[in-house]
């Protein structure tokens, strides 16, 4: 794949305050339903002893994995990793909402949008980025923790940012062998990784796993199966020729 | 039991030329109906499955579709739009026909009787190559597999039809319903499709069942056919005819006591 672009999100944990501005930002701009949101803070507790206390959080969003695991289990290609640019995407008309792939998420970064029966997700304001702005959460950033832009880029931003990181982070997950996620989000600037936030082994549902597992295997016989039949009679008509059947 | 292959030729010719109604016009639309539903449902349908860890369809045959309607959202639009035509008309076809088609054929045609068992167990058999000499128990209007798959297609279509409203009317069905619907959905189209290949195969190739294919166009098959291939039909047609050869002849007799002989035109034979 020749993918030019590399979006990704560097957010500095150190200069993540909590005031989730990004939240109602995204929400406002995604028309996210009301008791569900694209992007969280966590909090990931108060570390030291006293009085050398710190206290930091954790905005997390999709990240837009390299090997996401979520678009293999769509079964009919609704969501995507975006060839041009490497972002995840949901195409909600083609998406029916049945959350394969929100059990299939390690980082939970999906949710099922019962309403219109569609998977939501952070698409980085896709929309946004087509006209030259960044995503929401970005723009109203008042700390400046949300950074976001092009990882190959290395004038970009993000890659300046990494560049004088004092530390760098990812969630990473090997989920199969030798396959990592690849998350492209980069915590910078904090420790997150002792946190307890960190991602979970995809799930597969017992429809999907059942479906790859047992009815492949079985109807790919059952087909094969009559498909040989018909070929060996086929196969013998054409050598034995047609008889009149009747004189 | 069935000596067809022993009949005289001068016979053969005569069975030939006779033909039986096997198929009504509304039996013939509904199956070239559903034809070419099924051929603009299944490769969409094949075409909408991606997941590379079903690895179910080949690649350029997806981006074939999904380029060919602009995107996979319009793919998706185009067959549940047939999909759910394709409900409605053959919905509508069997209620319409309930009582006057689709009754009388599910009483007559669809059973399966003792022949039809010892068929089943012969024939998987024969196309072994075991018992080559055994002869076939006489069948009715349609075989025992044909009955047999029968139950295929009605179960087949009834967990098509089902499932591609669960997915289709997204809004309304719950996630968990939605993630059974798509296996329960592809199950049911490739056990119809399995059974399809041979339908396909015996109906338009096989030389033997060429009459079949032709009957799915004017509805007639011979009697030579019919005796060969349907022995029990075709003597209950024998039978239906008799009956009818009586009731007529009784009526003229009744006829004609009933008035001077003179007055009454006897039909010529």
């Amino acid at each position: 794949m020749a993918q030019t672009k590399r979006y990704g999100f560097v957010i500095d944990v150190a200069r993540c305050i909590d005031c989730r501005a990004c939240l109602v930002a995204c929400s406002v701009e995604n028309e996210v339903p009301m008791d569900n949101t694209r992007i969280w803070v966590h909090d990931l507790g108060i570390k030291g002893t006293f009085p050398d206390l710190t206290r930091s959080f954790l905005p997390y969003n999709c990240m837009h994995c390299d090997n996401p695991p979520c678009t293999e289990v769509c079964v009919s290609g609704a969501t995507y990793k975006d060839p041009d640019h490497g972002l995840v995407l949901v195409d909600q008309d083609a998406c029916i909402g049945c959350g394969f792939c929100v059990d299939a998420c390690p980082y939970n970064a999906r949710y099922l949008d019962n309403e219109r029966g569609v998977v939501d997700k952070c698409n980085a304001c896709v929309q946004r980025l087509d006209v030259g702005m960044s995503p929401a959460c970005v723009a109203t950033c008042v700390g400046g923790s949300r950074l976001f832009g092009d990882l190959n880029d290395p004038t970009s931003e993000v890659s300046i940012a990494l560049k004088n990181a004092r530390s760098v982070q990812r969630f990473d997950l090997e989920y199969k062998e030798g396959v990592f996620t690849g998350p492209n989000i980069y915590y910078i600037n904090g420790d997150v990784l002792q946190s307890g936030m960190g991602p979970r082994m995809p799930q597969y549902t017992l429809a999907e796993q059942g479906w790859k597992k047992a009815l492949v295997p079985l109807m790919a016989a059952a087909v094969g199966g009559a498909f040989m039949v018909q070929a060996t009679y086929f196969t013998k008509q054409l050598i034995e020729g047609e008889k009149e059947f009747d004189e | 039991m069935s000596g067809y292959k022993n009949i005289p030729v001068e016979e053969r010719r005569r069975l030939r030329e006779k033909k039986y109604k096997k198929h009504n016009l509304a039996n013939i639309l509904t199956h070239w109906f559903n034809v070419a539903s099924w051929l603009m449902l299944l490769p969409t349908g094949i075409a909408i499955i991606s997941s590379p860890r079903l690895g179910l369809a080949p690649e350029w045959w997806q981006t074939l579709f999904r380029s060919m309607f602009g995107s996979t959202a319009n793919l998706i639009t185009f067959h549940y739009t047939v999909g759910l035509i394709w409900i409605v008309i053959l919905g509508f076809n069997i209620l319409l026909g309930f009582r006057r088609y689709f009754v009388p054929f599910a009483a007559h045609r669809m059973l399966l009787d003792k022949d039809d068992i010892e068929w089943l167990k012969i024939k998987p058999l024969q196309m072994l190559g075991f018992f080559k000499g055994k002869e076939l128990p006489p069948q009715d209007a349609y075989n025992a597999g044909q009955k047999a798959y029968m139950y295929v297609v009605i179960l087949g279509t009834l967990g098509i039809m089902s499932s591609g409203i669960v997915m289709t009317f997204k809004e309304i069905f719950p996630p968990f319903l939605k993630q059974i619907a798509q296996p329960i959905h592809w199950v049911s189209v490739f056990s119809i499709v399995a059974g399809l290949m041979v339908h396909v195969y015996m109906g338009a190739v096989f030389p033997e069942e060429k009459e079949a294919f032709f009957s799915m166009f004017s509805g007639k098959v011979s009697a030579w056919y019919a005796r060969a291939h349907h022995e029990k039909w075709y003597y209950q047609k024998v039978l239906e005819e008799m009956e009818w050869e009586d009731k007529v002849m009784s009526e003229t007799q009744q006829a004609s006591e009933d008035k001077p002989l003179s007055d009454h035109p006897l039909p010529s034979m």
